[in-house]
């Protein structure tokens, strides 16, 4: 079940990779959202706790509905075009994900025969992370950054959730709450932004340099 | 628990009351009452006049009870001399910035003092996470252009250092696999007491991966830009407290996970790691120097030199260790009043380029020798601090085993200082062409008496050299087993 959702969630990047609209981008945030959500309840099916239920529904409250919620009224309120102008050509930007997706999946392999380690969500939260780095580094609007750095912690979050690792129930929430708010904050500076430079990519910003 | 009360609870509390308390005056006063309770609490722990207990995921050891004096000690002049900063800011526009100034500054203290309380990598996380979101709309302060910039970048590069950093714990789980670890939670003590059975391979990506993801809050080069930009955009007092408090926190990060690593084989390695970060950093703020046209920037580039001479002693060890804590100490109270003094030439001039300013001396007399003392402060002259500090991290380079790294860095070291006092004496004392110079007088205020009272301080911090602050560094070294 863990590998099939972490498949998905890999097919998902790969939508990510050759969609042009900034909606899709913050359904694909809902869909994987929903994913993590999902992982996180599994363990509770067989011995369900109503303590333990705390964690996939601040989850749920946070990644699937509040957070894209937020970016598409910013998007919205501040009249961001539809599309999301790469830096680089589509295709060679999917030829790029393939390439790295398929080599993080066979360093996966190897390093799974010297540390026991789930290689599908692994390998899928890894690509993630890269995936996210490359949506900032290859997109010019400084909205879909946003959501790249959201993809970044999406992979981390399903990382550590392969790593077999659980947090104290404390500091988990306290990780939702910083992303939570760090989005939240990013949204208050985009509108700054909007209405100081008059657009929202990253070309406005070269005022600071050396 | 009545401490962890006074160190997180309290400013939490101060600052939900200054979201609901308009009135800035008694803002003021209720941040300088906490201010006044955790820096007399800290001094207390840290005299070993009370020993503090604190439950869950935090506790107190020799380090963290360093660290967070440095903190309360930074946290309560800034404070002092917020208001009168507020009052008259370097911009007018900055209005709305006043009034979540407090509240933000509370919240910065609860955040910072949880980090360096934390016994525990996931709640060193969190908490390290909001210092950065307490810190980045202080940065927006004057809400003009660079800033609203320096804020997105320092907000994005450093959410996704922060981001780096939580990978590389995540590592540090794999690294325990097979091992009494296995299923543990993420303290400290547990890691250093069972180093040795830890997996070499992703211990050293562990390392990695939270020194790079943190070298974004310390200001270590390559990934300084994001720091810089911030400090050099955001207002004297919060610029102080980013050079003097903020990096230390995020250097904490890095020592405590040193500190599994120095008992491993992997040792040899994360040292290179470390010199070479802080070499790099070290020729970034030597390049640098010689184009610097801003001055908030160049003290920024000094934070980055210095916070890279701290590095270089924890990467040498031995006598350079022992140097890099007096170093931080140090370091925390001349950038308090480098960079308030800084604020106050802003202030005069309207501008932080170089070229526009001079004859500093004559415009802001007291405000410019102040600034002077200071300058001379963060260059390692004597009879100030930095250059026992400096001293002791020479000697130990010096009798390590890689004694050529004086060299480089005492010939970067050389430049920094031949540059910035170039930069710095033209601003005091050049003349520009066909200006009139008129001597004017300046009132003394209250950021006057915070840098005095502070460069005393400093001074006689050097000359007396108190016993316990030794005793507590040779802890600390102890701990990290560096053995004198």
């Amino acid at each position: 079940m863990e590998n099939v959702l972490s498949i998905l969630f890999c097919l998902s990047l790969f939508y990510l990779s050759v969609t042009s609209r900034v909606k899709a981008y913050v359904t694909v945030l809902r869909v994987q959202g929903i994913i993590l959500t999902i992982l996180l309840v599994i363990p509770f099916l067989s011995h369900f706790s109503v303590y333990g239920i705390i964690i996939p529904a601040t989850m749920l409250i946070v990644k699937v509905i509040y957070i894209p919620r937020y970016i598409n009224k910013v998007i919205l309120d501040l009249d961001i075009k539809r599309r999301i102008e790469p830096t680089i050509q589509q295709m060679v930007f999917l030829a790029l994900v393939i390439a790295t997706i398929v080599i993080i999946f066979f360093a996966s392999q190897l390093l799974s025969k010297s540390t026991p380690l789930n290689v599908i969500p692994f390998a899928s939260g890894f690509s993630a992370i890269a995936i996210g780095i490359y949506i900032i580094m290859f997109r010019k609007k400084l909205i879909v950054h946003v959501c790249g750095f959201l993809v970044l912690e999406n992979g981390i979050f399903l990382f550590g959730t392969s790593v077999a690792f659980e947090l104290p129930m404390l500091i988990e929430l306290g990780t939702l709450l910083d992303v939570f708010v760090v989005v939240f904050l990013m949204g208050i500076a985009l509108n700054r932004i909007s209405s100081t430079f008059e657009g929202f990519e990253v070309a406005h910003l070269g005022r600071l340099k050396d | 628990m009545i401490e962890l009360f006074i160190f997180i609870a309290l400013p939490v509390f101060a600052s939900a009351l200054c979201f609901a308390v308009k009135n800035l005056k008694v803002q003021y006063a209720l941040s300088l009452t906490v201010a006044v309770f955790h820096l007399t609490l800290s001094v207390i722990v840290f005299l070993g006049v009370h020993q503090a207990v604190l439950p869950g995921f935090f506790s107190i050891d020799s380090l963290s009870k360093l660290f967070i004096l440095i903190l309360s000690n930074v946290y309560f002049w800034v404070v002092l001399v917020s208001f009168s900063y507020l009052k008259r800011p370097a911009m007018p526009k900055a209005g709305e910035g006043k009034r979540y100034y407090f509240l933000l500054l509370n919240f910065y203290l609860a955040a910072n003092s949880a980090a360096m309380l934390s016994n525990h990598f996931g709640m060193y996380w969190v908490a390290s996470e909001a210092t950065t979101l307490s810190v980045a709309p202080l940065i927006y302060f004057y809400r003009n252009e660079e800033s609203l910039e320096a804020m997105w970048k320092y907000l994005f590069l450093v959410s996704i250092g922060i981001a780096f950093a939580f990978m590389g714990i995540l590592m540090l789980t794999l690294s325990a696999k097979g091992t009494v670890l296995e299923g543990q939670q993420l303290f400290f003590w547990e890691f250093i007491k069972n180093a040795k059975e830890l997996n070499p391979i992703w211990l050293k990506v562990s390392f990695i991966f939270i020194f790079v993801g943190l070298s974004t809050k310390i200001g270590i080069a390559p990934m300084h830009s994001a720091d810089i930009d911030a400090t050099s955009n955001a207002p004297g007092p919060v610029a102080a407290l980013m050079s003097g408090s903020l990096r230390l926190t995020a250097l904490l990060g890095v020592m405590r996970i040193f500190q599994i690593v120095r008992f491993t084989s992997s040792y040899d390695v994360v040292r290179i790691i470390l010199i070479t970060g802080a070499l790099l950093s070290l020729f970034v703020a030597f390049v640098y120097m010689f184009k610097a046209n801003n001055f908030q920037r160049m003290l920024a580039y000094s934070s980055v030199e210095h916070l890279g001479l701290i590095t270089l002693g924890l990467g040498i060890g031995g006598f350079a260790f022992i140097g890099a804590m007096y170093h931080a100490v140090y370091n925390s109270m001349s950038k308090v009043v480098l960079f308030i003094g800084s604020g106050n030439i802003h202030r005069a001039f309207k501008t932080r380029e170089m070229s526009k300013i001079s004859s500093v001396l004559n415009k802001v007399p007291k405000t410019g020798w102040l600034f002077l003392t200071a300058f001379f402060a963060i260059s390692g002259i004597p009879p100030f601090g930095m250059f026992f500090s400096e001293i002791k991290i020479f000697e130990g380079i010096l009798f390590s085993d890689m004694p050529y790294i004086l060299a480089p860095v005492m010939f970067f070291l050389l430049f920094i200082f031949v540059n910035m006092g170039r930069n710095i004496f033209s601003m005091l004392y050049g003349k520009r062409e066909n200006g009139e110079v008129h001597n004017e007088t300046e009132p003394f205020d209250f950021s006057h008496f915070v840098s005095v009272a502070l460069l005393i301080l400093l001074t006689a911090i050097a000359i007396s050299s108190p016993d316990i602050l030794y005793q507590n560094i040779l802890v600390i070294a102890k701990d990290f087993g560096f053995a004198l």
